[in-house]
């Protein structure tokens, strides 16, 4: 996991730098975002960003903001009013990148924080007394009142756990860093990255809801099963 | 052949010593009844062979302290910190210690299917009138087994000092803190002192792997004897009375079919363990009163008292200046009407029916239209109790406000009971004068004339059980036709 996460941080710095080497011959990826927001985000956000009563103002979201709402395809919205989730994202990594270069152009938000590897053991511990609450320590997220609920995190980046706990998208509260440093971020990532492969240490995890699922597998497949046995074992000889 | 004759040699030479060869062939030669659902409690008794099995393996390794540990074993996330000595020993049975993780997945689902098996087994005895004299003793002791094994397995769910578990033991203590007047003598007395303390893991796991499993064999041991002694009641059919037992005999039928189960279990409860992962209590972390985790349920077989903790209205109100806090009611009051109405019945049915006679052949469920009513009525309350326990699982999945379903669930909890009831009450009745008919085959004539919509026909007087009945079932060959329940070798 270790290695996965250091070829992870090397994959995101080529991608950078090549993004940055890139740049000169193509046009700056300001004005790529540009027409991009001009064609799927400016109906609603506004031809600068100013918004609109269908959407925000986007002048001081920031990079992190929109890094965020973009790379976990919650934006943009398949159709005004659609529920703020986790899609497919509707653009590629350079169209992402463009896209957000344009807005943290706009304005002054705070900028895509950088994760690198954190402390695990310090990661399980601040995950289960401030995460796990609504996001469940199976990281199958969790019902909040009115309607909510806190997304699972089974497919969140690093970088989209960082964002997330930094910016606070939807009902989640935002942790600025002096409630959690960012030594404090990279170890709940790290935590978070590296649980995934034990979600399933002892079988089928049954989505990770616990006694509810198991309730009904115990029944279905336990009890079920053994009826069925005796059911046929009990007949009569003929 | 040679073996043979030293084997013959052998039984001879014991049997001249203890005596049991005349025993043993009335014992071999005992004649169960013939039906698939008298089996049900056999689940439960080989699920509890398997709980001891497993339960014994994991009493070698498991440490129930409180103290705090550093963990060092080989799952990464945990290691170095600092957890009490019985989370620590649940997390190396899981990842360090080998079989360990299967034995404790194979307890947990032995536990569930063991309560499960229960359920339904009381579910038998009770819409077959099973419970009717001689049997309400038998009735008492599966009652109280209920009771012990529902508390077992909360318990040993409680041991393992893990987040979840925790939850539920704060609510059970909670709980305990809502009896007006010595609500807080009581939860000090079980939890010897605040929540959470030190001495509950410890006193748990006596209670859990010494006093509640004596208390369950012993209790097993009563219930048997007394089966053997009173003899299986059986269904209504041809040649079967209140005075004879017919079915197939201990050796070889029973036995072996009874084997088979054993196997059956074995396979289903390994088979579950191997293959899906039961309470990951890695997954949850250990016990902080300060954390918490989500969704957060009991075992099913707790999910009534979840449910109805859930739905029932925050209320308090004081009594004679004493204060009774909301848990009390849902929490205390309602299950222990519960298990008391639970106890009550056979005496409860009696009131109604009248019946004082001592039976050997069951009722169908059709023969009492209102003992199978209410019997549909207190299950599918318990079920929808059950149920509502995971409110906020399905109220998520439903993209519905958490508290808008909840106000649903409050009114389906009281009104689709009652109706279940009515239907089921109405299907037995308009099934009582066709011995011959089924649900699958009735005709909707049947239904009309219950509920009064035609003319009822000339009413054919209820079948009685006997010759007449409408079970062909014809004996299997090495079962005797009729056994008198007086001869020495009857039932």
């Amino acid at each position: 996991m270790r290695r996965a996460l250091a070829i992870l941080g090397c994959t995101l710095a080529v991608a950078g730098a090549s993004g940055a080497a890139a740049a000169p011959p193509t046009p700056a990826p300001e004005t790529r975002g540009r027409a991009l927001y001009g064609q799927s985000c400016a109906t609603c956000h506004g031809q600068n960003g100013e918004g609109s009563p269908r959407g925000p103002n986007l002048e001081n979201s920031g990079a992190a903001a929109a890094d965020f709402q973009l790379s976990t395809g919650r934006m943009p919205l398949p159709h005004p009013g659609a529920a703020s989730e986790r899609r497919q994202p509707a653009f590629g990594p350079r169209d992402i990148d463009a896209l957000t270069a344009y807005i943290a152009s706009l304005g002054h938000g705070p900028a895509i924080p950088v994760v690198s590897r954190g402390d695990l053991q310090e990661g399980r511990e601040i995950f289960v007394s401030t995460c796990a609450a609504c996001h469940s320590g199976s990281l199958a997220g969790g019902t909040l009142s009115s309607g909510q609920a806190a997304p699972p995190l089974l497919a969140s980046t690093p970088t989209q756990i960082a964002e997330a706990i930094r910016l606070g998208p939807g009902a989640m509260p935002s942790f600025p860093r002096g409630v959690i440093s960012d030594a404090q971020v990279n170890a709940i990532a790290t935590y978070v990255t590296s649980l995934r492969p034990q979600l399933d240490h002892g079988g089928a995890p049954l989505g990770g809801f616990g006694p509810v699922p198991e309730g009904a597998v115990a029944w279905v497949f336990g009890l079920g099963l053994l009826a069925l046995f005796i059911r046929l074992i009990g007949k009569r000889a003929p | 052949m040679i073996a043979r004759m030293i084997a013959r040699a052998g039984l001879r030479w014991m049997d001249r010593r203890l005596r049991a060869a005349a025993l043993t062939r009335e014992a071999l030669a005992k004649v169960f009844p013939d039906h698939w659902s008298f089996m049900l409690g056999e689940i439960a008794l080989y699920s509890f062979v398997t709980l001891v099995l497993t339960g014994v393996f994991l009493s070698l390794f498991f440490d129930p302290s409180t103290a705090e540990t550093i963990y060092g074993g080989s799952y990464g996330p945990l290691r170095g910190s600092s957890v009490s000595a019985a989370y620590a020993s649940a997390i190396e049975l899981s990842f360090d210690i080998r079989g360990g993780l299967l034995f404790r997945q194979v307890h947990h689902w032995s536990a569930l299917i063991f309560l499960a098996a229960i359920a339904i087994h009381a579910c038998r005895i009770f819409f077959t009138g099973a419970f009717r004299t001689p049997r309400e003793i038998n009735w008492l002791v599966g009652v109280t087994l209920l009771l012990t094994s529902l508390a077992n397995g909360f318990i040993g769910y409680s041991l393992l000092d893990d987040l979840l578990s925790g939850s539920g033991l704060r609510i059970g203590y909670s709980t305990f803190l809502s009896i007006p007047i010595v609500g807080t003598w009581v939860a000090y007395l079980v939890f010897g002192g605040e929540f959470p303390g030190d001495r509950v893991i410890p006193r748990f796991f006596s209670l859990h792997i010494l006093l509640l499993p004596a208390l369950i064999a012993g209790l097993i041991g009563a219930h048997m004897a007394i089966l053997v002694r009173q003899k299986h009641s059986q269904f209504p059919g041809p040649g079967r009375n209140d005075h004879n037992v017919v079915g197939s005999k201990m050796w070889p039928t029973y036995a072996f079919r009874s084997l088979g189960l054993l196997s059956a279990v074995l396979a289903v409860s390994f088979g579950l363990g191997a293959l899906v992962q039961v309470n990951p209590v890695w997954v949850w972390g250990p016990f902080s009163p300060s954390a918490g985790t989500t969704p957060a349920q009991p075992d099913w077989f707790l999910g009534w008292v979840e449910g109805l903790l859930r739905l029932f209205p925050a209320v308090e109100f004081r009594v004679l200046g004493y204060l009774v806090p909301s848990p009390f009611l849902p929490g205390v009051a309602l299950p222990v009407l519960m298990v008391v109405a639970l106890y009550a019945w056979p005496w409860l049915d009696r009131l109604v029916t009248g019946d004082r006679e001592r039976h050997q052949v069951l009722d169908r469920v059709r023969d009492r239209p209102g003992r199978t009513a209410a019997g549909v009525w207190a299950v599918s309350l318990v079920v929808l109790l059950t149920f509502a326990a995971s409110d906020d699982l399905v109220a998520r999945g439903l993209s519905v406000p958490v508290q808008d379903y909840v106000v649903a669930l409050r009114v389906v909890v009281l009104v689709v009971p009652v109706i279940c009831g009515a239907v089921a009450y109405v299907l037995a009745r308009a099934l009582r004068g066709h011995p011959g008919s089924r649900l699958t085959t009735m005709e909707p004539r049947q239904i009309a004339g219950v509920l009064g919509l035609r003319r009822p026909e000339a009413r054919r007087p209820p079948a009685p059980p006997g010759p007449r009945a409408e079970r062909p079932a014809v004996p299997s060959e090495d079962a005797p036709d009729v056994v008198d329940s007086g001869s020495r070798h009857g039932g």
